[in-house]
């Protein structure tokens, strides 16, 4: 069975899913068939890969204050004994 | 060695592991960093009372963020909320067409970089703490925790429909917040 690739609408429906590995391997196949042909699509699909990475980059952050990792690992320590 | 055996590393080590993305969760959760830490402190203490609870080599992940948004919800006395329909919302791609309008071509310079560049850490945090509670639970764990939406789903106690439309459609309602702040920012 040959699989008919997906026009643009049904490419830009999919690009959350693509983008968190949600697809199926034949809908990644069909998305990515689109994409090498579809210029439009394939610099949209770019760009939102690259904010998502760039918001996961600055929500990551986020550090845990050194004295509240202290006495986390002071509770930790103590069952383990 | 004959058989390869998988490591299942010590209880404890797990725990020490996941602390600091779920801090970052309970920040999001909260909105606080006082009551993340509350937050994060009384699961962490949940989990070690609840050792026996975990099966070894099971997600550890998933287990202690359980605990962790079960405290949460009765921290925030959260009423569970219906459960909306899978709207199947559509990207609407807002950044990308906003970059193109504003002459930010792909072709030429990486504009999404260009974006967020602008912003700091605090501000992509404001813009994500802005978002009604639901959509924040759930892109907080989707954004920071390596979780699929299955995972998401039996950790909110909510269809898989529920958390897809959750992320997609909060995606969408980020991305008009963050070019909001773009066009105030200096
Ligand atoms: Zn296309």
């Amino acid at each position: 069975m040959s699989l008919t690739a997906y026009d643009c609408a049904e490419t830009i429906r999919r690009l959350n899913d693509y983008l968190d590995r949600e697809l199926s391997p034949e809908e990644v196949e069909m998305v990515e068939a689109h994409l090498a042909t579809c210029e439009h699509c394939a610099a949209e699909y770019g760009f939102e890969q690259v904010l998502l990475g760039e918001i996961k980059a600055k929500m990551a952050q986020a550090t845990m204050p050194e004295e509240l990792r202290a006495r986390l690992q002071a509770f930790i320590a103590k069952a383990r004994d | 060695m004959a058989e390869s055996v998988s490591t299942i590393r010590p209880f404890e080590s797990e725990l020490a592991m996941v602390l600091d993305t779920a801090y970052r969760v309970a920040l999001r959760y909260t909105r606080n960093p006082d009551d993340a830490a509350d937050l994060l402190q009384e699961a962490t203490l949940r989990a070690l009372k609840s050792k026996d609870t975990f099966v070894p080599g099971s997600n550890f992940r998933a287990w202690f963020l359980t605990i962790m948004t079960r405290l949460w919800w009765r921290m925030a006395k959260k009423i569970h909320t219906e459960v909306d329909v899978d709207a199947g919302e559509e990207p609407e791609v807002y950044l990308y067409q906003q970059c193109r309008a504003a002459g930010l071509h792909p072709e030429t310079i990486d504009p999404a970089r260009t974006i967020l560049a602008k912003l700091d850490a605090d501000q992509v945090s404001a813009a994500i703490d802005d978002l009604p509670e639901d959509y924040r639970a759930a892109l907080a764990l989707n954004l920071l925790e390596n979780l699929s939406y299955q995972e998401i789903a039996e950790l909110l106690e909510c269809p898989i429909g529920t958390v897809r439309s959750r992320i997609h459609r909060g995606r969408n309602i980020l991305q008009r917040r963050l070019w909001a702040m773009v066009q105030e920012t200096p």
